[in-house]
């Protein structure tokens, strides 16, 4: 599903120039569960943005579902994104002002789903979550778990291809993080692909293929 | 999706209150501002385009040059309305419209059966004399009468509707017809009723008498009707032109008629065709008792309203692009979700729209308070039901499209340009905070700051010179001394008999009869010529009119020779300095003694008086000569109020002995201070306008400031906490704070301060006498300025300053 080849990516400033991502290549197949652990600045979350196509890469190759889209443009992006990627972000990123229900509608309205079907479709994810009684709450009013169910929740009402989730228990305690986890394992077990960046050991037990990285660079691979 | 935007848009309004009602309150002055201006333009430019064809009518007006000085006049000599239709071709109608001589009033009576004594309607104004094709060239409509003869005969009159519900409550409109009215002492039959034109106009007739009347009576030889060579702005004419009639050429053939009939009198003037659309605008052609708008007033009312529109405009930039940071994860979320930065545009668009449209809501429904508030500027027959009129609402969508546009574009922009992978790492603040989007709100606040101390400026100068005009020496007293008119062609011996018995009064110092006052709003000039021996000439001069005692009432002193002498002997003349200069002697006694060629008359020149102003200290002082004349203005001087016998009652009884004599007149008096400050009635109003202007600018500016500080302020309490905890004092934080807006508000000094010197000193030229502009006036704006931008953002900085530092440490 994901073939990146020689991946490149700096971050510049006036003075300086950071390598985040150094002729990096990974494959994911589809069905797969794969973490990607490192130290902090190792390039991770950079990698996963690439990925889900919010950021650019400088040089290489980035073939998705075997579709060249190093070169898309802003439109193609989002629109590939849209129908195809799902995201789960440690902080949650949840919309203050729209309530549990709108926030989980989001992606559906942009990919133009009627509003019917989204009805359905949300209150059958919001119930898969468990957090259907929360559905007129705004985020502010959820404990962390229960917002990053609802994140999830989010990441899946399109049915995504693949799941994005940047360290999704970071914010969590033991417990909730492990729901999350558990979600994240029968989304995957229906067949999402999931790429998920995680600093924990004990998180990146559930994935079937373990990328070490450092200083911009595969380290190593494991499989689970 | 709109549903969602309106949602989000809703709630988070709704969360940030303080801004919103900080960019509502900002929005809404500036649009209460651009409505109530947009509403008085729109009126004033609607004057009388209602009319069918009407680029084909022309009021014909007259352009002379006497000796070098340029005349105007709406008056046309009273025959050329009946003469031309039958020697000039290509006119479709012609409609001569006269007015009543004096004050174009005239006092209406009816004498009804029943009733014990006549009921009586004084001073009414709105009475023409006029043909049946008035009511034609205007589109009015007919409620009862034969609209093609009602006026065909003598002694008969139209009436408007709400004059005919007037004079004659309890009839219907057919009933009046027949109806005898009593204008002075002409009687005249009601012969039709017509519906009051609705819209702006300055056709404002609402009483019809017709024109045959003149001739059937009196009136003939007093609105000289077979005189070609002269004429009064009571005599008006206007001409509806053939569908193919160039106006240019029709010019040409009426000069050629006129000059047919004119004489030697009347070959410096020229027969203009004076458009419709130019009527409600063209000072040169005033009507009596009209009313002119002029343009550069409505130009700079244009610019007053979109300065304060843009200060709301760039209030709502600033507070958005300001709280940018708190709408950056919804983009991130939104852009990551799909969402395009077009969507993400027209969401933000959107919001502007909806705060607009409130805020147009607040401002429409306070109008009809803004137009009473400002009732002084509002012209005549404007009322806030004007604003529903078609034309108008296409300006309001038009306001609202427009604010919209340029207060939410910049914004929008700037917030659908995030990046999600910045968002989502946090990193916003650093976008918004310091980099090139506060610069640009920093250029906006000091643009704010800039328009409101150029109206600081502007209405600091021109109250200054109100002031100085006003105070300034007139060369004569104006205090305790007032006029008024007694009727003309009445008894020479009433007025002889009420001058002394005003004379004789205890209250009253001095009395004099004449006719304008040393300084006065009507301006009489005079042909007058001098022969040096070598050449004749000929100084524009005005004239005054007085008694033996007019120089003393108003303290007016001679440098040389003596008064005019009393008895009735006018073959004497004074001069001012000025005069004597123009006819080129250095010192006043060389004129003494000199003889006048004036009215075909040698006269001599008995005295000089010194130099005073016969005009506002706009003008300079010209040559003026002073005759001996009683006339029918009374000009009393009161004893300084001393003995406790006040003003009033003196006033009160020469009230009393004036309707001894003139029982059907209104006494009407006016000071002769207060007649001066109306000289600069308009520079008053708008330095009334611009104290408006100042005070609401400061205001939106502030309130600007105020967003500004706040967000900025709660941007930094980590800096505030850090710098606490290592021993910073709550007044170095205030400065700290404060200092950085103070140093725009600065900035903005220096730039208005040259634009306002650029634009008063052009004001300025205006006036013959007037104020250099002092640095001081410059010194103290910028401090009212930084007084005010201190304590706005002061007090958000006292409060950053006392919070506990613990509180934004943890915070963070």
């Amino acid at each position: 599903m994901i073939k990146i080849t020689e991946l490149q990516k700096f971050y510049r400033t006036e003075e300086v120039e950071t390598v985040a991502l150094n002729n990096l290549s990974i494959h994911v197949k589809a069905g797969e569960f794969v973490a990607v652990m490192g130290p902090s600045g190792c390039g991770k979350s950079t990698l996963l943005n690439i990925v889900g196509l919010l950021d650019d890469l400088d040089n290489g190759s980035y073939l998705f579902n075997s579709i060249e889209v190093a070169k898309f443009n802003e439109r193609k992006r989002s629109d590939l994104r849209k129908h195809n990627i799902g995201f789960v972000f440690q902080s949650f990123n949840l919309i203050d002002e729209l309530t549990v229900f709108e926030n989980v509608e989001l992606p559906l309205i942009y990919t133009k789903v009627p509003a019917a079907e989204r009805k359905k479709r949300v209150e059958e994810v919001l119930e898969k979550v468990q957090i259907m009684h929360r559905r007129n709450h705004f985020p502010q009013q959820l404990s962390g778990g229960q917002q990053q169910r609802v994140a999830v929740a989010r990441a899946v009402v399109n049915n995504p291809k693949l799941i994005l989730a940047d360290e999704p228990t970071g914010n969590l305690d033991s417990n909730n993080g492990n729901e999350v986890m558990q979600l994240l394992t029968e989304l995957n077990e229906q067949g999402t692909t999931i790429v998920m960046v995680t600093h924990s050991e004990h998180d990146a037990r559930y994935a079937d293929r373990i990328i070490r990285m450092l200083d911009g660079q595969v380290l190593m691979e494991t499989v689970g | 999706m709109i549903k969602n935007f309106f949602t989000t848009t809703y709630r988070h309004l709704w969360r940030n209150k303080l801004f919103t009602v900080l960019n509502l309150l900002g929005l809404s002055i500036g649009i209460s501002a651009a409505l109530v201006i947009s509403l008085i333009v729109y009126y004033e430019f609607s004057f009388d385009t209602f009319q069918r064809d009407s680029d084909r009518i022309y009021r014909i007006v007259i352009d002379a040059n006497f000796n070098g000085v340029e005349g105007h006049s709406v008056g046309v000599p009273a025959p050329l309305g009946s003469a031309i239709p039958n020697e000039i071709t290509g006119i479709e109608q012609t409609v001569p419209v006269f007015q009543f001589q004096g004050d174009a009033t005239i006092h209406v009576r009816i004498d009804e059966d029943h009733a014990s004594k006549p009921l009586l309607f004084k001073k009414q104004k709105d009475v023409v004399f006029t043909n049946n094709d008035y009511f034609r060239l205007l589109g009015y409509q007919w409620i009862s009468g034969q609209q093609s003869s009602a006026l065909a005969q003598p002694f008969t009159v139209v009436l408007t509707q709400s004059r005919a519900r007037l004079y004659f409550p309890d009839l219907s409109p057919t009933a009046v017809i027949g109806k005898q009215l009593t204008y002075n002492d002409l009687t005249l039959t009601v012969s039709g009723v017509v519906g009051d034109l609705d819209k702006p106009t300055d056709f404002n007739g609402r009483e019809f008498i017709s024109l045959a009347t003149i001739e059937a009576s009196s009136l003939k030889e007093n609105f000289m009707m077979d005189v070609w060579d002269d004429w009064m702005a009571y005599s008006q004419l206007y001409v509806k032109l053939s569908a193919n009639q160039s106006a240019q050429a029709f010019q040409a053939q009426l000069n050629t008629f006129y000059q047919q009939h004119n004489t030697e009198r009347g070959k410096d003037i020229t027969l203009s065709l004076q458009p419709l659309h130019d009527i409600h605008f063209n000072r040169l052609y005033p009507n009596i008792g009209g009313r002119i708008a002029q343009k550069s007033t409505l130009y700079g009312l244009m610019a007053v309203a979109a300065f304060l529109l843009a200060l709301g405009c760039i209030n709502f930039i600033n507070l958005t692009t300001a709280q940018a940071s708190q709408r950056a994860k919804e983009i991130g979320v939104r852009k990551t979700m799909g969402s395009s930065k077009r969507q993400l545009i027209q969401q933000f668009l959107g919001e502007t729209v909806v705060m607009t449209s409130v805020a147009t809501v607040l401002s429409i429904l306070s109008i009809p308070i803004i137009l009473r508030l400002f009732s002084k500027f509002i012209p005549e027959g404007l009322t806030a039901d004007f604003m529903f009129q078609p034309g108008y609402l296409f300006v309001l969508l038009l306001l609202v499209a427009v604010v919209s546009f340029l207060s939410g574009c910049y914004p929008a922009l700037i917030l659908s340009g995030f990046t999600p992978t910045s968002v989502l790492r946090n990193q916003v603040s650093g976008l918004t905070g310091q980099t090139r989007h506060a610069g640009v709100r920093k250029i906006l606040t000091i643009s704010q700051f800039a328009i409101a101390q150029f109206f600081i400026l502007a209405t600091l100068i021109v109250s200054q010179q109100i002031n100085y005009s006003i105070d300034s020496d007139m060369g004569f007293d104006t205090g305790a001394i007032f006029k008024f008119d007694t009727p003309r062609d009445t008894a020479e011996t009433k007025s002889r008999q009420l001058l002394h018995t005003v004379q004789s009064l205890p209250g009253v110092e001095l009395a004099s009869t004449g006719f304008h006052a040393p300084a006065d709003r009507g301006v009489s000039f005079t042909t007058v010529s001098f022969h040096n021996g070598t050449e004749e000439l000929k100084p524009t001069t005005q004239i005054r009119w007085g008694d033996e005692h007019y120089l003393d009432v108003y303290g007016i002193k001679l440098v040389a020779g003596r008064n005019i002498s009393p008895g009735d002997a006018t073959n004497e003349l004074l001069v001012n300095e000025q005069f004597v200069k123009e006819i080129g002697f250095q010192r006043p006694e060389e004129a003494l003694g000199k003889f006048l060629n004036w009215n075909g008359n040698a006269v001599p020149i008995v005295g000089i008086m010194k130099d005073f102003h016969h005009q506002s200290t706009r003008s300079s002082i010209m040559p003026l000569l002073f005759q001996k004349n009683n006339g029918s203005t009374f000009h009393v001087r009161l004893k300084p109020n001393r003995d406790g016998q006040s003003w009033s009652h003196a006033i009160a009884q020469i009230q009393k002995a004036y309707h001894g004599l003139y029982p059907d007149e209104d006494f009407n008096y006016q000071f002769v201070d207060e007649m001066i400050a109306q000289f600069y009635e308009h520079e008053q109003a708008t330095a009334s306008l611009l104290t408006w202007a100042m005070s609401l600018s400061i205001l939106i500016s502030c309130l600007g400031l105020l967003g500004l500080a706040t967000y900025t302020i709660n941007t930094r309490g980590k800096e505030i906490g850090i710098r606490k905890v290592l021993g910073a004092t709550v007044g170095s934080i205030v400065q700290l704070l404060s200092k950085d807006f103070v140093k725009l508000v600065v900035i903005a000094l220096v730039i208005a301060s040259p634009i306002a010197w650029w634009a008063m000193n052009s004001w300025l030229a205006d006036f013959a006498y007037r104020i250099d502009m002092e640095w001081w006036m410059f010194a103290g704006t910028g401090l009212v300025a930084m007084v005010t931008a201190a304590l706005t953002v002061g007090s958000q900085a006292i409060r950053a300053a006392l919070a506990n530092p613990v509180d934004s440490l943890r915070d963070e």
